[in-house]
């Protein structure tokens, strides 16, 4: 029952996605519509499989470091993503996918920096180290950034931080498909893990006994779930948030099995952004929220919600 | 201790206060000249400044109109207009001004733009000793007012009033009938636009332009893609020195806005149409030209 409702709600906030915007696009025209074609159904793809993406590896990375704060971007992606755009408005690299290219490559710049530095001294993706590792990293690139920003002359480089803080105004069939053909991959890794994640979450040493291969299991999910949110960085910029509460959600609804968790965080966060993402569009209209703050408006009452309900009972 | 340097800083205080009012009972009868700037601060001079450090490019561009270029000792890393503004030294970007590099120049005035932070800074260079002047520049209005105080402070009085009858007359001009429809995009993820609240709009109001995002009050908003493609403006003004086409003109999502599709896009160089400025009129005619020469 409750997953026929997640599917149903799915369907619907598509639907309203595509229907309803600033534009006023009459019901009959939707069909021809240039907007609704190249704006709004790309851009409501793009929001749902971001959102979806982010919760996916949000169940992942919280897995892996046993943390609850952990969130995507922790392990310094935002950091480095972050180094990345503004690094590729201060060098004025041409072409208009310089930005979101030079985001990907400086997320998993980053990525591979708080990886290797989590193997130091056999420490093997120790929690503790990688969550260190992740502050530190993301420390560094936000000081060279803000180095960057105060050196450079570009007017434009304020502006690289709008575009950071996230929004699917980059949206259009494209990105779609870039997206389409390079999440899959980590999805299934991460989906192929569910049962040994299921051991980890007992400790590392019991996980070890039971007969999960703890070491190369670490290792997979934290390149599927970092490689994930850096492919969501590129397209879409650091969006807070969903990552973080949407695995506490369905923890809370669906129990604890990452068998089930896994595909209803991937429809709760492509819910809660695609949702988040047409309010942003519309309550303000013709202005528009950043996403990041619709999100939080949106995802904190229904987790406080959930939170009061399991508490009590 | 601690006490007795509370008193004496309390003393200090009471000093300040007796020479403010002090100050206040004597307005500009020995040659001193005084006016009232937009922080409400009343600014006082004894003799016309003669060393000035401008920190916003509109503010050097006005001194010069008025002939007190001459007595610049300092501007901002984009004051780049008139052509004799960049022999004057530089005191970097100016946002925020940086306190030491300015005093270094030991000038007897600092005109700052009246803004959040440069507050603060004002404090900091009065402790100094140095005198400052805050003044507003975001709308045409404010131009004529900055430029009649300035031409007080520099005593250049004659030369800054008919420049400022010039602004203010170009502020009071009726809006040209629009025949054309702009839309001002000065960033494209997410696209961000100029609204009613600013000097561009204004601008294109004069030159018979209309802005299409006109009705948001603000100077500068977040808009949909969808939005200014339902707005469908004629052109796409973009504030830029070079003419080559902005990046996002080749992103599949843009190509809905029929203007950016169709590439009408007119560049406006920042250094005429970035900021408010002694050339207000220059630029209205400017823009009016290159509406008029668009096909």
């Amino acid at each position: 029952m409750k997953y026929v409702l997640l599917a149903v709600t799915a369907l619907v906030t598509l639907a309203a996605a595509v229907l309803l915007g600033p534009a006023d696009v009459p019901l009959g025209d939707i069909v021809a519509s240039p907007i609704v074609w190249q704006l709004r159904l790309p851009r409501a793809v793009l929001a749902f499989l971001v959102g979806g993406a982010l919760g996916v590896s949000g169940v992942g990375l919280q897995a892996l470091v046993r943390n609850p704060l952990a969130d995507p971007f922790l392990l310094g992606l935002s950091g480095g993503a972050g180094l990345g755009a503004v690094a590729a408005i201060a060098l004025n690299l041409p072409g208009p996918w310089a930005l979101p290219l030079a985001a990907f490559v400086g997320a998993v710049g980053a990525m591979a920096l708080v990886y290797r530095l989590g193997l130091i001294g056999g420490a093997e993706l120790d929690p503790r180290v990688l969550l260190l590792a992740g502050v530190a990293v993301g420390a560094f690139a936000a000081a060279v950034t803000t180095a960057l920003v105060s050196l450079a002359e570009a007017t434009e480089l304020r502006n690289a931080f709008l575009w950071l803080w996230g929004g699917f105004s980059g949206a259009s069939w494209t990105t779609v498909l870039v997206f389409v053909v390079y999440a899959p991959l980590p999805l299934v890794v991460l989906a192929a893990a569910a049962r040994p994640l299921d051991l980890l979450a007992l400790g590392e040493e019991p996980a070890r006994y039971l007969g999960a291969d703890v070491r190369t299991l670490k290792r997979l999910v934290y390149l599927a779930a970092s490689l994930l949110t850096a492919a969501a960085v590129a397209v879409a910029g650091v969006i807070g948030f969903v990552g973080l509460i949407v695995p506490h959600l369905c923890r809370l609804v669906w129990g604890r099995l990452h068998r089930t968790l896994f595909p209803t965080a991937f429809l709760a966060g492509g819910i809660l952004l695609a949702a988040a993402d047409t309010l942003a569009r519309t309550v303000v209209a013709p202005r528009e929220l950043p996403v990041g703050i619709v999100t939080a408006l949106l995802g904190v009452p229904v987790f406080a919600f959930l939170l009061r309900r399991w508490t009590v009972s | 201790m601690r006490r007795w340097a509370h008193r004496t800083h309390l003393v200090g205080l009471l000093t300040l206060a007796v020479a403010a009012c002090a100050e206040k009972e004597r307005p500009a009868s020995k040659g001193g000249i005084a006016v009232t700037d937009d922080a409400g601060r009343r600014v006082t001079l004894a003799a016309p400044a003669q060393r000035i450090v401008s920190l916003l490019p509109s503010f050097t561009e006005l001194l010069f109109a008025i002939g007190a270029g001459d007595r610049l000792v300092g501007r901002t890393a984009w004051c780049d207009y008139p052509p004799e503004a960049l022999a004057v030294p530089s005191v970097g970007d100016g946002m925020p001004p940086n306190v030491e590099a300015v005093a270094a120049r030991r000038p007897d005035l600092v005109v700052l733009y009246h803004s959040g932070q440069n507050v603060p800074a004002a404090e900091q260079f009065e402790r100094l000793g140095i005198r400052t002047v805050l003044l507003d520049l975001n709308l045409l209005e404010d131009l004529g007012p900055a430029a009649r105080r300035l031409g007080v402070l520099t005593a250049r009085r004659p030369a800054a009033d008919s420049l400022a009858r010039v602004m203010d007359s170009v502020a009071s001009q009726p809006p040209a009938p629009s025949t054309r429809s702009l839309a001002f995009i000065v960033w494209d993820n997410p696209p961000i636009v100029i609204g009613a609240g600013s000097y561009l709009d204004r601008l294109a109001t004069l030159a018979g332009a209309r802005n299409v995002f006109h009705d948001i009050s603000s100077p500068s908003a977040q808009v949909a893609i969808e939005t200014i493609a339902a707005r469908d403006p004629e052109f796409v003004a973009v504030l830029s020195d070079s003419t080559g086409a902005p990046r996002y003109a080749a992103r599949p999502e843009w190509q809905v806005v029929r203007a950016v599709q169709r590439r009408r896009f007119l560049f406006l160089p920042g250094q005429l149409f970035g900021r408010p400025g002694p050339r207000v009129a220059e630029a209205v005619r400017e823009l009016r030209r290159r509406l008029g020469t668009a096909p």
